[in-house]
């Protein structure tokens, strides 16, 4: 599998003590991968280091973002706290949505059919296209939750970042969630990152597990597992 | 309309038209990315702009622009030093201005007196130059807010996933500041540097109230801008009542107005469709035996039963 993204001795931290240290990671083209570990594991944090939102203090973060091709690596991000946005935010369902598109059009390209057609596709996946005219805040959670998801496969990226995108959702949507993101990583070579805690149910959809473990001298370091079944032992 | 035969009510019709039209559009960003308190922090600045202007003699309105620039980026930089504290550097910049306008005003004799046309606006204080000037600005920032309406909308929704979409950042958001600036600075003397953040609010406040998608709050907020600057104009002129404190109070009122307004169209919805509702039940349930479901008419049902 080819490589997209290496983390190499990582170490960062936001005050004196480093909350992640000696971080080590290797990351593919196409790999559905759960960023896993207990509250203020630094898993967020880790997808910001990666993503280069932020910088550490030592170490290295190799993440290219431009393609073999030559072309611009899409990356599509659905932070943790996205959802929580000024309820009073003043768009439609569709209008957030479309703004994923942004990027392709640039500054002055018209608006076409062919983007109207993924902002319908986009809300169509994630079960939105409904309440495609509702105004977002008068959304629940969950369903906040899923139209900033739609907002970044608007995008068309090829590596999707998610920060616990399930929260709020119920188990169904979780399901059919999961089932999406494998699907999007398995058909396409696309990359998807994603941060939970509900690696459980989420296993049999996905490659690979990263699990963020304290260590004893402080700060918490990657322990990555081959397959799923590392993680939780062979299946039965 | 007998006011329009003077040159200076014309100018100051101009100017309203032209800040009416920026103003509550760049209230709109800011709202919503709450860096309300920037326009007034700005506005503080700008007099001690004026102040300076006066002291060293130079062009009183050059000054307040450029120190309205200058604030713009210092309070950008301090918002990148306090990530955790977006407040911080607005309450800084804000004390800091002030305490240099009050400084330098006591440096300059006879200035206080013409420092109440720029406390709380004069008609008569947009001068032919300053038009130019608000012109040019008024340009730049309908130029702005077109071409970058996209990035725009995405910086304001969040920046880590605009960054993220290829959106620089940085460079955005402190063009988005010095643009507050100047638009704070060629307001001032219309409205007044206590009142200028009631013109830029104000209008972007009620518009995200009642309007349901991004490009109607903008062409809302405008249209109440207009409302507010044109029958606050022509108040200030008929009464002899400052411009800025009459404007400020007409977008006070269509702001409340639109408020109990907007109230009283979702109760009267909501009563409608409760109302609605409890007919179809209660036909339904007459088929089934004549229950009565609260809401449903009695009166008519006695007679049926009767």
């Amino acid at each position: 599998m080819d490589q997209l993204a290496v983390m190499r001795d990582v170490v960062f931290g936001y005050e004196e003590t480093p909350c992640l240290d000696g971080v080590k990671l290797e990351i593919g083209r196409g790999e559905f991968i759960a960023v896993t570990g207990q509250n203020g594991a630094a898993k967020s944090t880790l997808l910001k280091l990666l993503l280069g939102i932020l910088k550490p203090w030592s170490g290295e973060v190799y993440f290219p973002r431009m393609k073999v091709d030559g072309t611009k690596l899409s990356i599509g991000y659905v932070p943790q706290q996205i959802a929580s946005f000024n309820s009073g935010f003043p768009s439609k369902v569709k209008e957030l949505v479309a703004s994923g598109v942004y990027p392709k059009l640039g500054l002055l390209r018209r608006f076409k059919g062919e983007h109207y057609d993924i902002v319908e596709n986009s809300l169509k996946q994630v079960g939105m296209w409904e309440l495609r005219n509702k105004r977002i805040g008068e959304l629940s959670g969950g369903q906040k939750q899923r139209v900033c998801l739609a907002r970044a496969l608007a995008q068309g990226p090829d590596v999707l970042v998610l920060d616990e995108p399930t929260t709020g959702m119920d188990y169904d949507s979780r399901q059919g969630f999961y089932e999406l993101m494998n699907h999007y990583a398995a058909s396409h070579n696309r990359t998807v990152i994603m941060v939970t805690h509900a690696v459980d149910e989420a296993s049999r959809f996905l490659d690979r597990i990263i699990s963020l473990e304290h260590q004893e001298r402080g700060g918490w370091r990657c322990f990555t597992t081959n397959s799923c079944s590392a993680h939780f032992g062979p299946e039965p | 309309m007998a006011m329009l035969y003077y040159e200076f009510m014309q100018r100051a019709f101009w100017a309203g038209a032209l800040i009416a039209v920026v103003a509550p559009i760049l209230g709109i960003y800011l709202l919503l990315r709450r860096q309300i308190l920037m326009a007034d922090t700005l506005s503080h600045v700008s007099l001690a702009g004026v102040a300076l202007g006066v002291v060293l003699q130079l062009n009183p309105t050059i000054s307040a622009f450029v120190m309205a620039i200058i604030g713009a980026v210092c309070i950008e930089q301090l918002r990148r030093s306090f990530k955790t504290y977006g407040e911080v550097p607005v309450a800084i910049i804000m004390t800091s201005g002030l305490a240099l306008a009050v400084v330098l005003m006591s440096l300059s004799q006879g200035l206080n007196k013409g420092f109440s046309a720029y406390l709380f606006g004069s008609i008569v204080a947009v001068h032919p130059s300053e038009l130019w000037l608000m012109s040019l600005v008024a340009l730049i920032a309908v130029i702005y807010f077109i071409v970058l309406r996209r990035p725009l909308y995405q910086l304001t929704f969040d920046e880590e996933t605009a960054q993220l979409g290829g959106v620089k950042v940085r460079r955005l958001s402190l063009s988005f500041s010095v643009l507050t600036g100047m638009i704070v600075a060629v307001a001032m003397p219309i409205i007044g540097v206590l009142l200028v953040s009631a013109l830029i609010v104000l209008p972007a406040a009620l518009a995200i109230r009642i309007t349901g998608s991004f490009g109607a709050a903008i062409a809302v907020a405008v249209v109440i801008g207009f409302i507010g600057i044109f029958s606050g104009l022509s108040l200030s002129y008929s009464y002899n009542t400052p411009p800025g404190g009459t404007i400020a109070l007409v977008l006070l009122l269509l702001l409340l107005t639109g408020v109990a307004v907007k109230r009283i169209w979702q109760w009267w919805s909501k009563y409608k469709k409760l109302r609605r509702n409890s007919n179809e039940q209660e036909v339904m349930e007459n088929k089934h035996g004549g229950i009565v479901y609260p809401g449903s008419d009695y009166s008519r049902l006695l007679k049926q039963k009767q």
